[in-house]
């Protein structure tokens, strides 16, 4: 751990938008996704599903499967009894089991893998799908969540002994000792119940494993399409009994994931046991129908939130009854975080309660900052106030945000904020927006009838959290014989440009050329342990360990040029890749040479000095979580003639500390506000009473397109960080937690002149125009 | 199984193979081929991610049969560099970070290239239309399209 | 997913690609460009036995104006519609529905006539078809017939055509100089079929409409003619029209499906909303032309 500045060469890259070191394989068709890996004799899988949400099998016939040509295996579950073992996450612990890979006397969800074919292709794999005969006893299944863990009839998980469909219930519980008084107290209590909508992560490349067992070899090895190659071989160490050393996992190239492809299912674990029991490679490619319908699902909350507000409009406490859908079998408990409800507010009091429920529906997943429905409930219940307070929602929150003046601030859920800039950067948003001329623009809309609206949304994030496993990355920095460098990181980048941000911390702290280091990562059986890329951690965790191993080679550079130049080494320094004695240029000895010292001639070195330029680093930031936080900020024009809403302006504001690469934070801050703006006007999961999903294709889930999106507008503050020596605070998922409440505050102002009060998401023209016709406005 | 001989002109070299009729063009040409720049996203002609220029038009491989394809002139994204050298539209989107996971980006250069093609000097309106039939979920776009509008300035610029 | 398996033909002419019709009954699917077909068929939502593929029938793909019509080979392919010369002079309308057929690469195969026949109730081309009365020609073995527009469309995905009939042309009457045309949807996003859709003709003479022709698509399970709209547009003198009651009149007698994506009153009030547009824009273009 560093916490004191360490020496290191001037900064020639980090803060710099240099070209992604990613991109020219992938812009020449060179990228290697799951699918573009060819090995020899492999076969291709296709899973049957349950068409249906709740039903006992009662037969399975697989006969007719089997004998077509071509088709080499059709498991059930009895073929996998007894084949497995402990299918459990480092980072999620024993107590939550991956359930067998197929389902055994009943399936529980639409989508439910019932069997596996393997065959020599997947269109003959398909064909055999269809020759599977199955019947189930259809049962009532159980799909609304907000009154599934009141239904003692129906429940999910009856088949094992469940009483109920609460996973896990809490009662009401103040978080702090006056809750009730303050409520008492208060002039003004207000309520609302905010509903947030099922959409889900479509990365463009589905979920995918290619798996090949060894029987000579005792060896698995995987490719697959994941945010962890670790926790992956972690999880199939396990699950098959053998020694991690057996495993190896690789993704060369992983076409996003968002969450999705955090953990292992079933259908990884299915294709895993048929290559065991093969002794072949299988390959699963998940196609779009089974993407949207059985990969995990997210958001899906509901919350009732209350505020005590006092007559000076200032928040006094705040609460929340929540609920979260689980889907029948959830890959991880990505809920709403209670703790951060009040968020970036100097709101003092908190009290909540949740109940997380299985419904006959997919399971729940993590998605881009899975524990966001703490924003969308406080942003939206924020303007709600405001609408019935008769207050601007702007002046609410200004009345109440925390600003980096109130640091350091511990918030009723035990938050403490270092650094943090809230007010800041609603004040910068809203320069960028010229609120005062927002505001003429639209009342002038107004009086001619136009529903033009403005939302804003403040969060504060939690990145680098100290969730099991997650606390650390290891790097291992090595300059070799030619004296380029190679970095091996235990990330698995599938998208966020690891290669490219870790190269730029290296080059700088090494004092060599962006260009001469390659990075290394996502193989098992060449790099340091990492437990996965997500959670907004890989600036934050792996860059400080980036920065401290490539220091730590430095200093064997500088040691052994010390001798070749047969100078003091701390008269050294690194300069484009050559070691020089300061203030004197002539005497130079490049980076190739330091290594043929170091490696050839390493018998020559002082006894106190080892062969070799490498070092390894396992890097652990002071504190957790590493906070960052930034305003969002919408406008939004809906016409009236199409209830259509357009989204005219989008302002991000944000505070990430100090920035390795803008152009990538920027990136990143795009991509997740697109993903809050689909969500809240064109993306909805949907399922029919019945349990039946309704959106299966692309042309029924509508992700955005170039012509809904706006151009997006972002300002930066940088605040820098005190848990890691580079001053990052991680960001990745800030997009997708600010912009849902944002649009849907945007949305909500526009219609709020019709005397319709917006609570719940999605809100696309068929959501909007039932609201206007309910408000006698349409 | 009843296969037929489909041959066709990939990037430049003539290529031949014994196809199924129901086998769609965008896995003859990554299994047959080995050109897997061309990825599936949905296999059913929404997201773009296969896109590639059969007979010179932006053409979704998902959604035509390598059978349909026979004696046809076919290029991929591994078919717009020249050698070393990326085209205006992969080095523009190189520079404007117009891609973070890749895997839409193939589609989306070959439907850029075969869109400036025809329309070298767009309006914002008709380069956002132009781009909508190709679907990304890491970069909200904004990179993608100022990679776009700088692919047409630079061969404005260039061909001016 | 991939589609099931099928035997492929590709005639040369179409005397041979109904015969092989003939031949198979109602396992035989005809295919054109593929763009609506090809989808269904990966995702095993549709299976033929047969395809038999029009796409290199010579003779189908021509565009040529032949007296007061406009005839269109059933696979001229849309790409090449939108920029056709004789289209744009002497069928405004199809030429300006063009665009808003799916995006540029499915219009890259998708045909005329392959639309057509798909009669998706959301699409342009028949509503287009239906506005301009145009008639369809059809071939079977040894038979052949024309079918008006009017009488074409059954019922969402469903025609007046037989097992063994392929639509060869379709023939859109010239409409005269002083006429003006308008195509106006929404959907949710571009590209995407329409929630509702509009297209309109009307002919201006003397400042009064002469003829008028309004018809909806996504309205309904077939296109359809907004009779009501229309005897309110003829004989109006142009300055007397409320754009607005048109719209209202185009709709108040349908019955819209109602989805996930819009409901029936949705659909209403988009179907007024885009007939308004319509009407108002094909008025100013007779007036300008």
């Amino acid at each position: 751990m560093s916490t004191t500045p360490v020496t290191s060469a001037a900064a020639r890259y980090t803060g710099q938008s240099v070209h992604r070191k990613e991109d020219r394989r992938l812009l020449t068709g060179h990228g290697q996704y799951v699918d573009d890996v060819a090995v020899a004799g492999t076969l291709h899988a296709a899973f049957l599903r349950s068409e249906v949400a709740r039903a006992a099998i009662t037969e399975l016939d697989v006969t007719a499967a089997r004998e077509l040509p071509g088709v080499v295996a059709v498991f059930t579950s009895q073929d996998f009894d007894g084949r497995f073992g402990e299918a459990w996450h480092t980072m999620l612990g024993e107590e939550l089991q991956v359930p067998p890979p197929l389902a055994i006397t009943d399936v529980r969800h639409v989508g439910d893998p019932i069997a596996l074919v393997v065959a020599e292709s997947r269109y003959i794999a398909e064909d055999a799908i269809e020759l599977i005969e199955v019947d189930l006893d259809m049962a009532e299944p159980v799909v609304d969540f907000a009154t599934a863990g009141a239904d003692t009839d129906h429940i999910v998980h009856g088949a094992w002994g469940f009483p109920s469909n609460n996973m896990v219930e809490v009662p009401f519980t103040p978080l702090s000792p006056d809750l009730d008084a303050a409520f008492k107290d208060a002039d003004n209590v207000v309520e609302c119940t905010i509903r947030q909508n099922r959409y889900v992560c479509v990365p463009m490349e589905g979920r995918g494993i290619l798996a090949s067992w060894s029987a000579g070899r005792e060896e698995l090895e995987i490719v697959c399409s994941t945010q962890s190659v670790h926790e992956t071989r972690n999880f199939f160490g396990r699950y098959l009994g053998i020694p991690e050393g057996q495993v190896r996992v690789t993704a060369r190239d992983v076409g996003g994931g968002f969450g999705q492809k955090m953990f292992m299912f079933r259908e990884e674990a299915a294709i895993v046991l048929a290559s065991r029991l093969l002794g072949r490679p299988v390959k699963w490619i998940e196609d779009r129908r089974e993407n949207l319908v059985a990969a995990a699902h997210s958001r899906n909350e509901l919350g009732t939130v209350r505020m005590a507000v006092d007559g000076d409009n200032v928040i006094q406490a705040i609460t929340v009854d929540h609920i979260a859908d689980l889907g029948a079998y959830p890959a991880c408990p990505a809920i709403m975080n209670h703790q951060l409800l009040p968020g970036p507010y100097k709101i003092p009091r908190l009290g909540f309660s949740m109940a997380m429920v299985w419904t006959n529906t997919m399971g729940k997943g993590a998605y881009r900052g899975p524990w966001m429905f703490e924003t969308t409930a406080r942003e939206m219940a924020i303007d709600h106030a405001a609408r019935k307070l008769g207050v601007d929602p702007v002046e609410l929150r200004r009345k109440n945000l925390l600003s980096l003046a109130d640091m350091p601030f511990t918030s009723p859920g035990g938050n403490t904020f270092i650094e943090s800039t809230p007010l800041e950067t609603l004040e910068q948003a809203l320069e960028i927006l010229d609120l005062d001329a927002f505001r003429r623009e639209q009342a002038a809309a107004r009086s001619e009838g136009r529903l033009l609206g403005l939302g804003v949304s403040v969060y504060i994030e939690p990145s680098s959290m100290q969730a099991p496993g997650l606390a650390s990355e290891g790097a291992t920095v090595r300059v070799e014989s030619s004296g380029k460098v190679v970095a091996f990181f235990g990330t698995t980048s599938h998208g966020q440009s690891v290669e490219t941000t870790m190269a730029q911390i290296v080059a700088d702290q090494l004092g060599v050329d962006y260009d001469d280091v390659t990075i290394v990562q996502a193989d098992t059986q060449s790099t340091p342990w990492g437990p996965g890329t997500g959670g907004s951690r890989t600036a934050v965790v792996a860059g400080g360990a980036a920065r401290e191993a490539a220091l730590a080679v430095r200093e064997k550079v500088l040691a052994v040029a010390a001798n070749v130049l047969e100078a003091a080494e701390e008269d050294l320094d690194i300069e484009h890749g050559s070691v020089v004695v300061k203030g004197t240029p002539t005497k130079t000895v490049t980076m190739r040479q330091v290594a043929a010292a170091a490696y050839r001639d390493a018998d020559a070195l002082p006894p106190e000095l080892s062969a070799g330029l490498e070092a390894t680093a396992r890097f652990r930031p002071q504190s957790f979580p590493t906070w960052s936080n930034a305003t969002h900020v919408c406008v939004v024009e809906i016409d009236r003639d199409t209830c259509i809403p357009k989204i005219l302006r989008y302002i991000v504001s944000e505070d990430c500390g100090r920035m390795i690469n803008p152009q990538i934070v920027e990136g990143q801050i795009y991509g997740g506000v697109v993903q809050g703006i689909g969500g809240v006007v064109l993306e909805d999961f949907v399922y029919d009473s019945d349990g039946n999903p309704l959106t299966t294709t692309f042309v029924d889930y509508l992700l955005p397109t170039t012509t809904e999106v706006p151009e997006i507008e972002v300002g930066h503050l940088e605040t820098d960080s005190t848990t890691n020596p580079g001053g990052f605070k991680g960001m990745g998922e800030g997009g997708a937690i600010g912009s849902h409440a944002a649009v849907a505050n945007a949305i909500g102002d526009a219609l709020a002149p019709l005397g319709i009060d917006v609570l719940s998401t999605p809100l696309g023209p068929n959501d909007i125009h039932r609201l206007m016709v309910e408000a006698g406005a349409a | 199984m009843n296969e037929t001989v489909v041959s066709m002109t990939v990037n430049g070299d003539q290529r031949t193979g014994n196809v199924e009729p129901r086998k769609i063009l965008a896995d003859f040409l990554r299994e047959d081929c080995g050109l897997t720049g061309t990825h599936l996203g949905c296999e059913h002609g929404v997201c773009g991610a296969c896109t590639i220029m059969l007979d010179g038009r932006a053409t979704r491989s998902c959604l035509v049969f390598a059978v349909q394809a026979d004696g046809s002139d076919v290029t991929t994204v591994e078919g717009l560099a020249a050698g070393d050298e990326l085209n205006p539209v992969q080095e523009a989107f190189r520079a404007e970070h117009g891609l973070q996971c890749g895997f839409c980006t193939p589609g989306f250069v070959v439907s850029a290239t075969a869109f400036l093609d025809r329309n070298p000097d767009p309006t914002d309106d008709e380069l956002r239309e132009g781009l909508s039939g190709n679907l990304c979920r890491c970069t909200g776009y904004q990179g993608i399209l100022r990679a776009v509008r700088a692919a047409a300035e630079a061969t404005k610029a260039r061909t001016a | 997913m991939k589609p099931a398996p099928f035997d492929y033909y590709a005639p040369a002419t179409v005397d041979e690609a109904v015969q092989l019709l003939r031949d198979a009954g109602d396992e035989a699917k005809v295919i054109a460009g593929g763009q609506s077909l090809v989808p269904m068929l990966n995702l095993r939502l549709a299976r033929f036995e047969v395809l038999v593929d029009i796409g290199r029938i010579d003779e189908l793909r021509r565009v040529e104006q032949i007296g007061e019509e406009v005839v269109v080979g059933a696979t001229a392919r849309q790409c090449d519609i939108e920029v056709d010369g004789t289209v744009a002079k002497s069928v405004p309308l199809l030429a300006a529905a063009t665009p808003l057929i799916g995006h540029f690469q499915i219009r890259s195969r998708g045909t005329v006539g392959g639309s057509i026949a798909h009669a998706d109730p959301a699409a342009e081309y028949p509503a287009v078809a239906l506005a301009l009365d145009a008639k369809l020609d059809v071939a079977a073995p040894s038979r052949q017939r024309t079918i008006d527009a009017n009488e074409f469309f059954a019922g969402t995905w469903m025609t007046a055509l037989e097992d063994d009939e392929i639509l060869t042309a379709v023939r859109f009457p010239v409409w005269p100089s002083g006429s003006g045309f308008a195509v106006e949807e929404v959907a949710r996003r571009y590209g995407d079929f329409a929630i509702a859709g509009a297209v309109v003709g009307v002919h201006v003479e003397d400042g009064r409409v002469a003829r008028a022709a309004v018809a909806l698509f996504g309205m309904g399970s077939t296109p359809l003619r907004a009779a009501e709209a229309e005897a309110a547009l003829v004989d109006s003198a142009v300055d007397q029209i409320d754009a607005a009651a048109i719209g209202t009149a185009a709709v108040v007698s349908t019955e819209p499906p109602d989805d996930l994506h819009a409901s029936s009153g949705l659909r209403q009030h988009i179907g007024r909303t885009v007939v308004t547009r319509a009407v108002t824009r094909a008025l100013q273009e007779a007036q300008n032309r």
